[in-house]
């Protein structure tokens, strides 16, 4: 009994011992990793760029990389793909990084947080984009102005658009078929949508949501505020930005342009906002329609896809997202938002803005600048995983292999119809969103509560709007 | 002693219900419980087409590891997974030792505000994590930590539950053991050194179990601490899968879920009885 | 596996034999011992205690105690992390005491708390005394396995899938209930679906807790007990509420304080599952904290959040453990 306790003990001490020295060796070997010590670029004087991680693939992202070192060799340059799962999280994480004192130089930004950052942290362009006129003057008139002036923030520029994604609405063929209904023309308007989610609700049985939508600032409520001829915020234009217009775009391009957008005073309890709210809501009841769930509409592709779903709105980003889940460009269709006041369409942008911590402004203005160069945009958006916000590029070569057939409403809806802008994103974006986001779900989740939702969503956002920021 | 326990009329008198009833009810509560496993794991081997059909078929007809080729080819599994290792192996090994000395003070020694000192351990049981983030952040800036593993790994040493687990442990000991070392002439080191320690690598193996189950789960803090890509953990990690505005396949997302599964079946498995004893003791009242 | 092995922590047998037997010799020195020897001894207790001690005490106080501290100042200044702290005062309390979605949010932790805790403990106390009724070794093994496993699962993940699994159109659930002649819930995207939701998912991962709890606290109950009260003619339900409720309370007071504590401080499954829709229906404190921290910058606010949260966890611990004195019974 007692050997056998002894050897046990000597076999545990034995045992002890080799776990210490191996936890001593890794915690050695592994110092560099657990010091971060060993990431490249870090801390040592390199450009640092902030990318939403999500948006590229990992080659896409060594691509640019690369691309750019073999243009400015002596511009050391990482590129970190932040991790989130949609924007108001990336900048989360990116006012997080600023309070760690781990800031970036330059972070990518999409129009939800255009205003935020201009205001707080951004560096206008405007310096260099005046001193390089001349080599910029392809990139602008191959760019809609509607998407420059979103990235604009009282008459100075903060970003070069490289991307954007105005909310369209796909169509399901599969869905359509069955419904015996044909593809809506440019010019539908919300009652042939209603008739059309009908027709397709009869033909298609159980388990299937005739219209899907996704409760966030980009692509749910607003995109009908907007066709309603309204919005969640007031709408003007700062004064100012004259410089840009003026050297870079025609006489008609250039009227009625300003210094960019300016939101304020709320108008959820208007009679416009609540007739979109209670259309939808007349949706839901009719089962015509998916109840708003908050997030990130990670559902959608798969029950799209397999046609338990006839339509949804998306923008050229998800060209891609459909071709990987196995649909072919016959299998599904874009049109145009249906109209309703008017045929006004919303958009969001993304482009890189300089932060005003960073030290190495004018290597920023480079990598800007290189990103903005249409074969970098070419190699970067390969996936279609967005819609590139130069015109030139959007052509039939690149949607031959995923659709959809009538990709040309992605740009058309810039080009086409002038009045398309962009998302409503005061630099007070993060709480109009949550509050958008909280009062539609009670707006919608049982039927009657409209209004009182939306005078709650009134009071909510006088308030935010109030705040300092 | 009462009558053959084995009879059908006693266990139907002690339980209530037959125990083929009872065993029925049991083996379909077990069956919801792990029901959403179930579905998870067959969902991954399935084609993004395929995730939404009802019934869901559970042998998928036409199994395929795409959907972890994805994760594979969308994120760096590897150093994922490194990244997770290194850090709960050195908080379950930092937890054991400070969890075990500790425990031991707690359990075996005399000293003075012993009583207080143990109160204010087992209070920071009661402190959310999400009220002293924002401090904690801010020392570690200041000790250059954010955005490293360190900084996740430091802060997790002290452990109030693995402390309260290594008093009772050292408590269930027999006094004596000690007291005879003593009168031997063993200082307070010695009674610790060669008596007791030795005694302890089966309680020492339950706070490890518990760190690492606790700590490979991590989320919160990794959330808020870990900036750079090359720094996340695996559950991290696997947030980027879901893709950008509802673009990423069900079937990825779900392939992540079951490989970030892995090392916590493998802990339980291996570490079932362990971590099974780590939670009772909690329960156990001396 | 045999019900013996979940024993309370401790050493073998064997060793208890052993140390017997060490007594035993020792007590004849036990009279040759010096005060001098003793004062020594005692000196070197309290350094041994203060170097023992050191890591634990030293990592809580500085990653605990200290950053409370700087909560309760921090919940005085206004602060954005980017600009200067500004004085507050007690404006930050003032605001949140009147913000809606804050006075929600505890309502909201409260009944979440109330539901969790309850169906919890239920679940896992009528599943652990089905289990530990008489069966085969390995099937009651397989069961213990199967309702422990949850808890080892990352509650981030798991609410991935439930979002899915809870999905009002697509979702399993849905099926599952459909095919028992249920109509379809409005799982995540009604109120009290949500809440519902949210509990069960919660509930799903947490009853494994208790559930071993129980388990350990049953096996602690003399078998002599229940065959006497089985000869007294008690049956069945009767039974259990009669005689092995009062000796498991001590156990039933421990999960409950910790379920308690666990539940107050909710996360993962509202942030993921419904991001705390709709409305407000399911945001719990800790989400508004993360919010209103994380998300607006507004540290002081969440700051006085947090004190307020650690406030009421502190109350609701303090009166359980005040009830317990009267309902616990220990053998």
């Amino acid at each position: 009994m007692t050997d056998s306790l002894l050897s046990r003990r000597a076999l545990m001490r034995y045992g002890a011992y080799g776990a210490g020295a191996a936890a001593l060796a890794g915690v050695a070997a592994g110092w560099d990793r657990l010091t971060a010590a060993d990431i490249p670029g870090r801390d040592d004087g390199s450009l640092v760029i902030a990318t939403l991680g999500s948006a590229f693939n990992p080659e896409a992202q060594r691509a640019l990389r690369d691309g750019f070192r073999e243009v400015h060799p002596d511009i050391r340059i990482r590129i970190n793909p932040v991790q989130a799962y949609d924007w108001s999280d990336f900048f989360s994480k990116i006012l997080t990084q600023i309070a760690a004192g781990t800031a970036p130089d330059l972070v990518y930004v999409a129009t939800e947080g255009v205003q935020l950052f201009a205001q707080r942290l951004g560096v206008p362009l405007d310096r260099w984009a005046k001193r390089d006129a001349a080599e910029l003057r392809t990139y602008f008139a191959d760019v809609h102005p509607s998407l420059v002036e979103s990235m604009m923030y009282e008459g100075s520029l903060y970003q070069l658009p490289v991307e954007f994604n105005a909310a369209d609405m796909y169509v399901n063929s599969r869905v359509l078929e069955r419904a015996g209904a044909d593809l809506p023309d440019d010019d539908w308007t919300h009652d042939d949508f209603t008739t059309l989610l009908r027709a397709m609700k009869r033909s298609n049985g159980d388990r299937f949501t005739p219209y899907f939508w996704t409760n966030r600032l980009w692509g749910g409520v607003v995109p009908w505020l907007f066709a309603n001829d309204t919005n969640l915020l007031t709408e003007s234009k700062a004064p100012g930005g004259d410089w840009l217009w003026n050297s870079f775009y025609p006489e008609a391009q250039r009227r009625g342009r300003g210094g960019g957008y300016r939101w304020t005073t709320p108008l959820a309890d208007s009679d416009r906002v609540a007739e979109v709210y209670d259309y939808l809501s007349s949706l839901v009841q009719e089962d015509l329609c998916t109840r708003p769930e908050g997030g990130d509409g990670r559902n959608l592709v798969g029950v799209f896809s397999t046609g338990r779903v006839g339509v949804t709105p998306a923008g050229g980003f998800w060209a891609g997202g459909l071709h990987e889940a196995g649909m072919k460009p016959a299998d599904y269709d874009v049109r145009y938002f249906p109209r309703w006041r008017t045929r006004r369409h919303q958009f969001g942008a993304a482009g890189y803005a300089m932060l005003r911590t960073s030290t190495m402004r004018d290597e920023a203005w480079e990598f800007i600048k290189y990103t903005a160069r249409k074969d970098v945009m070419t190699q970067l958006f390969a996936a279609n995983q967005t819609t590139p916000a130069r015109r030139s590029m959007v052509d039939e070569a690149r949607y031959r292999e995923t659709g959809p057939a009538h990709w040309q409403v992605f740009y058309d809806t810039l080009d086409k119809i002038p009045t398309t802008g962009p998302i409503p994103a005061p630099p007070q974006v993060n709480e109009v969103e949550q509050l958008l986001i909280k009062h539609t779900g009670t707006a919608l989740a049982s039927p009657g509560v409209v209004r009182p939702a939306l005078r709650r969503l009134q009071g909510d956002l006088e308030q935010a709007m109030e705040r300092e920021v | 002693m009462p009558g053959p326990r084995t009879s059908p009329t006693a266990s139907r008198v002690r339980h209530g219900l037959a125990p083929w009833g009872r065993i029925a009810g049991l083996a379909l509560c077990a069956l919801l419980t792990l029901g959403p496993v179930i579905w998870t794991v067959s969902t991954s081997l399935r084609t993004p087409a395929e995730s939404f059909d009802l019934p869901p078929e559970i042998i998928p007809t036409n199994p395929t590891v795409d959907a972890y080729r994805g994760v594979f080819d969308q994120i760096d599994v590897w150093l994922y997974a490194l990244n997770s290792t290194l850090v709960t192996a050195l908080i379950a090994a930092g937890q054991m030792i400070t969890a075990g000395l500790a425990g031991y003070a707690f359990a075996r020694l005399e000293f003075r505000f012993k009583k207080p000192l143990f109160a204010l351990v087992l209070a920071t049981m009661m402190v959310p994590l999400q009220v002293t983030m924002v401090p904690v952040f801010l020392e570690l800036k200041t000790m250059g930590l954010t955005d490293t593993l360190l900084g996740l790994i430091v802060p997790a040493f002290p452990t109030a539950f693995g402390t309260f687990l290594m008093r009772q442990y050292f408590l269930g000991m027999p006094k004596d053991l000690g007291e005879a070392a003593m009168i031997d002439g063993a200082g307070p080191w010695r009674v610790f050194r060669s008596v007791y320690a030795p005694l302890a690598a089966p309680g020492l193996a339950i706070v490890g179990v518990l760190a690492f189950n606790y700590h490979w789960n991590e989320f919160f803090r990794p959330l808020i601490l870990e900036t750079s890509t090359e720094n996340l953990t695996l559950p991290l990690g696997l947030v980027s899968l879901q893709g950008n505005l509802g673009t990423g396949s069900i079937s990825v997302v779900l392939a992540g879920v079951v490989l970030s599964m892995i090392p916590a079946v493998v802990v339980f498995v291996v570490g079932q009885r362990p971590l099974r004893e780590g939670i009772t003791s909690a329960g156990v009242n001396r | 596996m045999t019900n013996t092995e979940i024993r309370p922590v401790g050493p073998e047998p064997a060793r208890t034999r052993k140390s017997r037997r060490n007594r035993r010799t020792g007590q004849t020195r036990k009279a040759s011992e010096s005060t001098a020897a003793t004062t020594i001894r005692t000196r070197g207790t309290r350094l041994l205690a203060v170097l023992f001690l050191a890591p634990t005490v030293v990592g809580i106080v500085v990653f605990t105690v200290v950053p409370i501290v700087g909560s309760v100042v921090l919940s005085l200044f206004q602060w954005d992390v980017i600009d200067d702290p500004r004085w507050a005062g007690a404006a930050n309390y003032r605001e949140i005491l009147t913000d809606s979605t804050v006075l929600v949010s505890f309502r909201n932790t409260l009944v979440f708390m109330v539901l969790a805790v309850a169906l919890q403990l239920l679940i896992a106390l009528v599943l652990a005394i089905a289990v530990n009724g008489r069966m085969p070794k390995w099937l009651r093994s397989v069961f213990r396995s199967a309702f422990f496993f949850p808890l080892v699962l990352s509650a981030a993940s798991i609410s991935v899938v439930m979002k899915y699994l809870f999905n009002q159109d697509f979702g399993p659930v849905n099926w599952l209930l459909g095919t028992v002649g249920i109509p379809s819930v409005p799982w995540l995207t009604s109120e009290n679906g949500a809440m519902a939701a949210v509990v069960l998912a919660y509930v799903w991962q947490q009853f494994g807790f208790s559930f071993l709890l129980f388990v350990g606290g049953l096996n602690n109950i003399p078998k002599e007990v229940h065959e006497a009260a089985s000869l007294d003619g008690a049956s069945g339900v009767r039974k259990h509420l009669a005689i092995t409720l009062p000796l498991l309370s001590p156990t039933l007071l421990v999960a409950s304080v910790v379920g308690i504590i666990n539940a107050l401080q909710v996360f993962e499954q509202p942030y993921v599952l419904t991001a705390g829709g709709p409305g407000d229906s399911t945001r719990t404190v800790v989400m508004v904290i993360y919010e209103t921290a994380f998300e607006q910058l507004r540290f002081g606010e969440a700051s006085a959040v947090g004190v307020l949260l650690f406030a009421l966890i502190m109350a609701v611990t303090a009166l359980q453990f005040r009830l317990s004195r009267r309902y616990v019974h220990y053998q």
